[in-house]
């Protein structure tokens, strides 16, 4: 088979996926109360969205008794178009996920009032958070490979000595600790380390506020506001990506500065999935290295350096390339905790905020969307990969 | 290792009869089992938590809410000066700069009142109260004892780990089983939709779930139960693929074969030849997630989500959530200019929850690579 009739197989697998994820996104959250549903789409309302109330409420006359029907219900689902068939709202909403139409954010969620804003497309609103999340996953991914590889292949190499047995407790350790109290020790850690030789922004501030946030405090800041093309919601123009836009406008400070508040985040996150990825080096390590081409290499005479870089390194590669692909849905699902720790503006934490009541639905399809998106883009990334180091997955 | 012991089941004994030989099979598990030291490490620690589960019912306490304490001590944080009024169990507790009113009393940070530390002074124990120390949620005279919900939270933890593992991985043994035995459609439709539960972010289908139907469970087992089922929906798609996949590298085996061609049914075929022999990946899975599901717990409650039928559930996650929710509140107000005492942390409701929690899941690790070591012929040597 050919790479690219591989490629677009792969794709086209793909989109029964997506319209399965959309279809279980839109039964689950049409089975939660209309009233959430209302008030986030439209706000509070004087006599509440229950369907039925008591005629003396509604029409502020003491005398009557009795239940009537709610006017504010009525109207609220019939502007939502909730009245309407359920397959019809279903193929609304297939069409208006499908044409990036995913609505507007609610007017009084806690989603909103952390954006600070509300009712604005949920898509912009992704657009401002999404690349805060991508630097992020690439600053972390960058530690989990740099570190597991090579320390999975010597721990193969040198398999059940203290240099294995070490790596291992580490890598493990990491993983038995819950996210969030790694987090914080780490927090704890680096606040306490900073000391009086923290960034006083103001005089007042803790060291804490150099360790968390998006971006500093503005009175960190010359002049003490935040520069001009830094906007009101914290999305920095014009690529969206906090470092690379801060560059770009030649703030270099600034550009440090938040790959520092980037790094302690990602560290935690490499910490605490590294043990799975670990896992699998080493033991695909050992398979390759009691394989018959390494025996080979070694009686040709070449180096033990040589074959554990070359013969043996690169071999081992494909195990590790598939794992990465199948622990990637697991390490991005981290987020939402780890940006909330570091007060990280990402979409993690629009997700966790989005299924607080009163929910805020538009940001619940699209942010599901999306992290589908990103999961099912990054298998595909490993088997298109993973196709280029082994021929043997798409001849077959 | 020092002197060679005979594997057991590896020869015929002394009748000249080989034993039965899944015994055998369970010995010589065991037989390699034992020469692993962080395996054995394991095990004991593991066992020693099942000792806490068995002592909790013992302990005298509410199994389904911590109980509130307070101090006597009133400071500058106090709302009240009568706190027995209060509905909580009252202890003894002065400022740690002011002498003590009197024996049996616990030294608190002058700053807050609620930060009872551990002690290692036996004669407190006979008050009943803190061993652990206090579990302090806000700056205020209420507090919860860590040692009741860590011992409180043993059965809670291990019930709902065990519980939510072992039916997602019946699930997923089923339907991997299905799937990769009969291949074509079957295997296609249930595949995809394996891959469509895999996609989904876990932590949206499982608040979004219990959100949805949560509220029409109203007894407290129920509302536990619900909660289980949540997380076996978003559980299983991942058994199910690494079921499929043994099931499809042990149906091509010669075994398999051989019973097919000597008349074996498809129901003999999966129970006796294909799904014993594609056991045991799914057994290391499946330890290794039971350490994990307290954690996962833990980090939904961390943000904000009651999961649990009442605030303040003995449950190793959520105590560990719990205790945590006053760090960021003490950090950002802990400004350095200040001097000494401005940044008091209590490390002990840092250190005890996250212990638990962490000894539970380390103990499952060694424990699951020491079984996958001792189960797979390739890794032992």
């Amino acid at each position: 088979m050919k790479m690219w009739v591989y490629i677009v197989r792969r794709i086209l697998l793909l989109i029964p996926v997506i319209i399965g994820v959309m279809t279980i996104t839109f039964a689950i959250t049409s089975a939660l109360p209309i009233q959430d549903r209302l008030i986030s789409a439209i706000g509070f309302s004087k006599n509440g969205y229950s369907q039925y109330i008591s005629c003396a409420v509604l029409h502020n006359n003491a005398s009557e008794t009795g239940q009537c029907q709610n006017p504010a219900y009525y109207q609220g689902v019939h502007m939502l178009g909730l009245d309407q068939p359920i397959e019809v709202q279903y193929l609304k909403y297939l069409y208006n996920a499908l044409t990036l139409q995913w609505g507007f954010t609610a007017t009084h969620s806690p989603a909103s009032s952390v954006i600070g804003t509300n009712q604005i497309p949920v898509a912009q609103v992704l657009s401002w958070y999404l690349p805060f999340t991508l630097e992020l996953a690439a600053i972390s991914l960058a530690i989990i490979l740099l570190l597991a590889i090579p320390i999975g292949n010597y721990s193969a190499v040198y398999r059940n000595r203290p240099l294995d047995q070490g790596a291992r407790i580490l890598s493990f350790s990491g993983f038995a600790l819950p996210g969030f109290i790694l987090a914080y020790l780490v927090l704890l850690g680096a606040t306490f380390a900073a000391g009086s030789g923290h960034l006083e922004c103001g005089g007042t501030s803790s060291p804490y506020f150099d360790f968390t946030g998006s971006w500093p405090q503005p009175g960190c800041f010359a002049g003490g506001v935040f520069p001009s093309w830094i906007g009101a919601h914290q999305q920095s123009t014009p690529t969206g990506f906090p470092t690379i836009d801060a560059a770009l406008h030649g703030n270099w400070w600034l550009a440090g500065d938040t790959v520092f508040r980037l790094l302690l985040p990602a560290f935690v996150i490499a910490y605490g999935s590294i043990a799975a990825i670990l896992r699998f080096v080493r033991n695909s390590m050992l398979e390759v290295l009691n394989m018959d081409f390494v025996r080979t290499a070694r009686a040709k005479g070449v180096s033990e350096a040589g074959v554990v870089r070359k013969h043996a390194g690169r071999n081992s590669l494909n195990v590790t390339v598939t794992v990465l692909g199948l622990t990637f849905a697991g390490f991005i699902s981290g987020f939402p905790i780890i940006e909330e720790v570091f007060n990280l503006r990402g979409i993690g934490l629009i997700l966790a905020l989005s299924i607080q009541p009163p929910y805020d639905f538009g940001l619940i399809f699209g942010s599901t969307l999306l992290f589908t998106i990103i999961v099912v883009t990054a298998n595909i990334l490993v088997d298109i990969v993973y196709g280029f180091l082994d021929p043997r997955v798409r001849l077959g | 290792m020092a002197t060679p012991v005979p594997i057991p089941g590896a020869s015929p004994s002394e009748k000249g009869r080989r034993p039965n030989p899944r015994v055998a099979q369970f010995q010589r598990t065991w037989y390699f089992l034992s020469r692993n030291t962080l395996a054995m490490i394991g095990l004991v620690i593991l066992v020693c938590f099942i000792f806490i589960a068995v002592y909790s019912f013992f302990y005298h306490a509410s199994s389904t809410q911590l109980e509130y304490y307070c101090g006597s001590y009133t400071g500058p944080f106090s709302g009240g000066t009568s706190n027995a009024t209060q509905g909580c169990n009252n202890i003894c507790t002065y400022p740690s700069n002011q002498a003590p009113p009197g024996p049996n009393c616990y030294a608190v940070d002058p700053n807050y009142e609620g930060f009872v530390p551990p002690t290692w002074d036996l004669t407190h124990l006979s008050l009943g109260p803190l061993p652990l120390g206090s579990l302090a949620t806000t700056n205020s005279p209420y507090f919860f004892s860590i040692y009741q919900g860590e011992v409180k939270g043993a059965p809670w933890s291990l019930g709902i780990s065990a519980g939510i593992v072992l039916s997602g991985a019946g699930l997923g043994l089923l339907l991997g089983s299905i799937a990769g035995y009969s291949g074509g459609y079957v295997d296609e439709g249930i595949m995809r939709v394996t891959d469509v539960f895999l996609s989904i972010p876990g932590l949206l289908l499982i608040l979004v779930l219990l959100a949805a139907v949560g509220s029409s469970f109203k007894t407290f087992n129920g509302r536990i139960g619900i909660l289980m089922l949540a997380f076996i929906i978003t559980w299983w798609p991942i058994y199910t693929r690494i079921v499929r996949g043994q099931v499809l590298v042990t149906r091509e085996q010669k075994y398999v074969e051989a019973s097919k061609a000597s008349g074996a049914g498809w129901p003999r075929l999966l129970g006796r030849h294909i799904i014993p022999n594609s056991l045991f990946p799914i057994f290391v899975q499946i330890s290794l997630d039971v350490g994990v599901i307290p954690l996962l717990l833990g980090a939904i409650v961390f943000l904000g989500f009651q999961i649990f039928p009442s605030p303040y559930f003995p449950e190793w996650g959520s105590v560990s959530a719990l205790a945590i929710r006053l760090i960021p509140q003490l950090l950002s107000t802990c400004t350095l200019n200040l001097g000494a005492g401005s940044c008091v942390v209590p490390w002990w409701q840092l250190l005890f929850p996250g212990l638990t929690i962490f000894l539970f899941a380390i103990a499952v690790n060694f424990l699951s690579d020491g079984l996958r070591d001792a189960l797979d012929p390739r890794l032992r040597r």
